[in-house]
């Protein structure tokens, strides 16, 4: 159990709603940390419900302003290289209001890694479509159901040259892990998307309850061990080398 | 030895004396030669060419708190971009610098004619209730001085500090001796992330925990913090005051109107503030000795709201709109006032 040593044991219980997989996100990469002793790992994040997980590793962490975590890591990284920075923020800060930032941080290839979790909705203010908020899902600001393509994260990041993409989930844990580790030991910009629709805010408007969300998880997505673009309904990894 | 310098390449060289270990920024004119300036540095200062001024103050936020004395450089557009992180440095808190040489606004405004129009932007842009530290150099030599002794107040107040410039003064040239000029440096007691177990948080917070609904906590938070940073700001108590035995007006002024109206000193007594924020205190003495006061700067009157908040009494206003500055408008702008 010493992966317990990666959180603040003062904060405890974790300030996430009941079948949030933040949880699970949070202790999995808790987990990896300990694994790989990554002691020298600084904790960055922005707002929202992903971003109030910074505060809760036992680690030095910076919880920063709406959509800047990215350059904020990247001005830690560039004074002090030997240090493992990741950035844990949710995809309306990253993809929505920090958009150029993720674009630039991706082309520049900077050394930092970033766990995103796309829960598909702005959770933490009730629920209004995010950047990547599926087609038909209800949310605040769309109630009849979106109606707009949702961002291509993939896409953008494996548009470069050089780049390490993946695609997670906390339903299947194992491959998070596998994921994360492999995220921490690549030299170069990582992004790393987490999806779990978010339960209380969105799932719930969607008539589903959290063994609905855990079922559908597990029946949609499959795990790809080849490298290369990931299909809609796929886990794994995809990077240039 | 005697070199020629602009204002801008002199923000350079002070910032180079004072340890400066980071800069970020975003091209915009009349602010660009900065950056342009620390790129032939870079064996002495990390540089990244952001992607926006967002990014630029952001990436100077993640490299104060990994331990380097920091800065950024921009204009008014610039400037209002960034002001959502001057409270964010203010709560964390942690050092920050940002220059910001004024040109005409508002929005794209006259490209790129100096202007004082950024004044009070530069003392509550942000929301919420802070506050900073801002010095405005009105020469060359001032240039280097004052951007050394704003990296100073930052690290000592851990704090953001608004150096002013404006577009006439960072590219006036002037021969300075640089050598000549006497400084001491501040370096800060805080160890850099990664050292500790701490978190930095925009939230209001308590021993690193949320305390988002305790208006008790935030008071003794709030008034902790302006405290410290008023303490910091005697420190740097910097103006000058030309006083003319004969006047009963007070004329002040700050930055390149201040160069411009010299001459006047004939006639009338002279306050500059060189820390125009938080104000002068001993303005307040000053001032009781003249029956007039009148502020001449850049802009439709901003200094002059903070002063007759300040003084608590009625204040003349000069105002040169537009970029353009002229002694003779001024002269007749102040024997209208005479006339009245």
């Amino acid at each position: 159990m010493s992966f317990q040593r990666f959180i603040r044991n003062d904060v405890l219980p974790l300030g996430w709603c009941p079948g949030c997989g933040l949880h699970a996100l949070f202790y999995a990469t808790c987990e990896v940390l300990d694994e790989l002793d990554k002691t020298n790992t600084i904790i960055v994040s922005g707002i929202g419900c992903t971003a109030r997980g910074a505060g809760f590793f036992n680690l030095d962490s910076v919880h920063g302003i709406h959509g800047r975590a990215i350059p904020l890591a990247v001005g830690v990284k560039a004074v002090n290289p030997d240090l493992n920075v990741v950035v844990f923020s949710g995809e309306g800060d990253i993809t929505g209001i920090g958009g150029n930032h993720l674009l630039h941080v991706a082309r520049r290839d900077d050394n930092i890694v970033v766990i995103c979790n796309n829960n598909e909705v702005f959770a933490m203010t009730g629920g209004q479509s995010s950047p990547t908020t599926r087609i038909g899902g209800k949310t605040l600001t769309a109630p009849e159901g979106n109606v707009m393509q949702p961002l291509n994260i993939q896409g953008i990041i494996t548009s470069n040259k050089r780049f390490f993409y993946a695609r997670a989930t906390p339903v299947f844990k194992e491959h998070l892990k596998e994921c994360l580790k492999q995220a921490f030991e690549y030299d170069g910009f990582v992004f790393v998307e987490i999806v779990f629709p978010c339960i209380e805010n969105y799932s719930k408007k969607m008539d589903q309850t959290i063994a609905c969300v855990l079922k559908d998880l597990k029946g949609k997505y499959k795990i790809c061990n080849e490298n290369r673009m990931l299909k809609d309904d796929e886990l794994g990894i995809f990077r240039s080398e | 030895m005697k070199k020629l310098l602009s204002g801008n390449e002199a923000i350079v060289e002070g910032a180079l004396v004072a340890g400066l270990k980071f800069f970020s920024a975003y091209p915009i004119t009349p602010a660009s030669d900065i950056m342009q300036g620390i790129v032939k540095k870079q064996e002495q200062v990390k540089f990244i060419q952001a992607e926006d001024e967002i990014a630029a103050v952001n990436m100077c936020i993640g490299a104060s708190l990994a331990g380097a004395k920091v800065m950024t450089a921009t204009s008014g557009p610039g400037f209002s971009l960034k002001q959502e992180t001057i409270g964010l440095a203010f709560k964390l808190p942690t050092p920050l610098v940002i220059v910001n040489s004024q040109r005409v606004g508002p929005s794209t405004g006259m490209p790129t004619l100096g202007s004082q129009g950024d004044i009070l932007q530069s003392k509550s842009g942000s929301h919420g209730d802070y506050v900073n530290i801002v010095l405005y150099p009105n020469s060359v030599e001032e240039c280097f001085r004052y951007t050394i002794e704003a990296l100073n107040a930052a690290e000592e107040s851990l704090s953001p500090v608004i150096l002013l410039s404006d577009g006439m003064l960072s590219h006036i040239y002037e021969t300075v001796d640089l050598d000549s000029i006497k400084y001491s440096l501040k370096n800060r007691k805080r160890k850099p992330l990664g050292e500790e177990k701490r978190h930095f948080t925009g939230l209001l917070s308590k021993n690193d925990r949320p305390q988002t609904k305790d208006s008790q906590v935030y008071r003794e938070w709030y008034y902790e913090r302006k405290k410290k940073i008023l303490d910091v700001a005697e420190k740097y108590n910097f103006y000058e005051y030309i006083e003319n035995k004969n006047a009963d007006t007070l004329l002040v002024a700050f930055g390149i109107t201040s160069r411009i109206i010299l001459p006047l000193k004939k006639k009338y007594s002279i306050f500059r503030p060189i820390r125009m924020f938080p104000v002068i205190e001993e303005l307040k003495e000053i001032a009781k000795k003249y029956s007039k006061i009148i502020v001449i700067e850049m802009n439709d009157g901003q200094y002059r709201h903070e002063l007759e908040a300040f003084l608590k009494r009625d204040i003349y206003s000069v105002t040169q709109l537009g970029g353009k500055i002229s002694l003779k408008e001024i002269e007749n702008e102040l024997s209208k006032i005479y006339s009245e």
